[in-house]
């Protein structure tokens, strides 16, 4: 099964080799989605982690034991086609272009499968068309 | 060619032509100025933007016993009182207090104004001066857009003609009232939804006048007069637009008859509130000239990229962009290739001027001659405060 989670590095762990470690001794493979990791700071990796259920708990626990907190995002975009005036604003701050305009029809387009739920989007909308479900 | 007595008779025999200004440009393309000319009688345009410098009037109609008011809250947001004893004015941008005072930045006058004319009750609460005329110190009640005596938007300063890019050289984001603009040039954002613009195809105001009836936020309004920060000197290109903002227009149209899908209240994160607004202006086919103006294209307007990270009132300037690069979404800025993102709403604009032209061709909606120009040689003063009027030599 697939597990899309955020992992925030304290700084001391930022050199670790996390996804090595999971695919070794797990055997859980580890697709990064987004990453924000530099030297000396707090780092952000957000991974599909996919592999057998009781061993992604494992990788899991194992990477809470290492001081990594992880959180679930399976939080959702939700866009409110009712609220949305399609005045584009969202697609210029966000980072995937999950949010685009159509060319043609200048409608706002969201393509959910790049979305990487950063949540740019949600201030930057003037009527608040977006939010998340969580 | 035609008058606008000749284009009214068309419309109440219902034989007039409409298109609207997209329909006029894809003509002009395929079959020339001098042909689309005669085939069409009216055009219209529209645009679906923020219009902060917008507001509306309120009349309560009289308390019994009387009172005159001299402070006054809509859902708790301030709205001026300083003239009649129960006239009110309420600003798109004015900020909503809470019960103890404190500023409630993300609610505004704009979402007020939406609510009303969308049907729904507002709280008022009102403290007045007491005289021998008006003995009464205080009201509280619920009002809606049917039970206060009159309601109509007044806007000093809406539709402009062209605006600028905005951008952000500086190394920390920056809270504008074009949205969030990201460090070393992360974003840009327009404002103007440009060949589709009202006064893009009407560069000179040669058919836009003082009294010219409008669409304005889904129900019929006037032209008022010139907008403040009106700029008709602006620099021109040879199609005779302007190369930065220019002309403006203040609007006015009773908000009884808005519809809340063409007037929203709206947000700019650390900014404030504001208005975002439906305008649509139909242009007369007087003669070929119209048909030339209204046949401007994107490629052949140009606004200028701001640089919002220096606080001046005149900002450096990046150049000027087309809207044609502005529309394709990326832009080349010192080299480097920045996302562009509109804040005008292309899509309810091009709806503003579809709903207009169903109105003109269903006999709706009557064009009129404008009883003053808007005028075309003023030159703008500024204090040293912030100004919009951009000099780009
Ligand atoms: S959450 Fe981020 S990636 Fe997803 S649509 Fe919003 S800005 Fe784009
Ligand atoms: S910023 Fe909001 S209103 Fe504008 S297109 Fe995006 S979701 Fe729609």
């Amino acid at each position: 099964m697939k597990k899309r989670v955020t992992l925030t590095f304290p700084k001391r762990s930022v050199q670790m080799p996390v996804t090595y470690r999971l695919a070794k001794d797990f055997n859980v493979a580890a697709n990064i989605i987004r990453a924000q990791v530099a030297p000396n700071q707090i780092g952000k990796l957000v991974l599909e982690l996919s592999g057998d259920i009781d061993q992604l708990d494992a990788a899991i626990d194992w990477m809470r034991s290492q001081d990594i907190g992880v959180s679930f995002s399976n939080r959702e975009i939700l866009i409110d086609e009712e609220i949305c005036v399609h005045c584009g604003l969202c697609t210029g701050v966000c980072p995937t272009e999950a949010l685009s305009l159509d060319p043609q029809t200048f409608k706002l387009v969201f393509t959910r499968s790049r979305c990487i739920v950063c949540e740019q989007c949600i201030p930057t909308c003037p009527v608040q068309a977006i939010s998340t479900n969580l | 060619m035609r008058t606008i007595a000749d284009i009214n008779d068309k419309i109440n025999r219902h034989c007039v032509v409409v298109w609207t200004i997209e329909e006029l440009k894809a003509r002009v393309v395929e079959a020339g100025v001098t042909q689309a000319a005669t085939e069409v009688d009216v055009v219209t345009t529209g645009t679906f933007e923020p219009m902060e410098s917008s507001g509306a009037i309120l009349n309560l109609g009289h308390t019994d016993p009387p009172i005159k008011i001299r402070q006054c809250w809509l859902d708790g947001v301030p709205a001026y009182s300083g003239f009649g004893a129960v006239d009110l004015y309420l600003g798109a941008t004015q900020v909503a207090e809470s019960s103890d005072g404190e500023e409630m930045r993300e609610r505004g006058g704009g979402y007020v104004i939406q609510d009303l004319i969308a049907g729904k009750p507002v709280h008022l609460r009102a403290v007045g001066q007491v005289t021998d005329c008006y003995p009464r110190a205080s009201f509280e009640t619920t009002i809606t857009r049917d039970t206060i005596n009159q309601f109509y938007l007044f806007n000093p300063r809406n539709l402009y003609q062209n605006f600028i890019v905005g951008v952000n050289g500086g190394d920390r984001p920056l809270f504008t009232y074009l949205g969030p603009l990201q460090p070393r040039l992360g974003n840009a954002v327009y404002s103007n939804p440009g060949a589709i613009a009202p006064l893009f195809n009407d560069p000179d105001l040669n058919l836009i006048g003082i009294g010219t009836r409008i669409f304005l936020g889904g129900g019929i309004g006037y032209v008022a007069w010139e907008g403040t920060q009106h700029f008709p000197l602006q620099k021109r290109l040879p199609n005779r637009t302007p190369i930065g903002p220019a002309a403006t227009l203040a609007l006015i149209g009773d908000a009884k008859q808005m519809d809340a899908r063409w007037v929203r209240g709206c947000y700019f994160k650390s900014y404030g509130p504001s208005l975002m607004l439906g305008v649509g202006i139909p242009l007369p086919v007087l003669n070929e000239e119209v048909v030339a103006r209204c046949a401007v294209q994107d490629q052949d307007l140009v606004a200028p990229i701001v640089d919002f990270s220096i606080p001046r009132r005149v900002r450096p300037i990046f150049g000027l962009v087309s809207y044609a690069q502005l529309k394709s979404g990326r832009i080349g800025i010192d080299g480097k290739s920045v996302r562009v993102a509109p804040l005008a709403s292309i899509y309810l604009s091009r709806q503003v001027a579809i709903e207009l032209k169903q109105w003109i061709e269903a006999g709706k909606f009557l064009l009129s001659e404008p009883v003053a120009p808007i005028p075309a040689n003023q030159t703008f003063l500024s204090q040293d405060a912030w100004g919009s009027q951009i000099a780009i030599d």
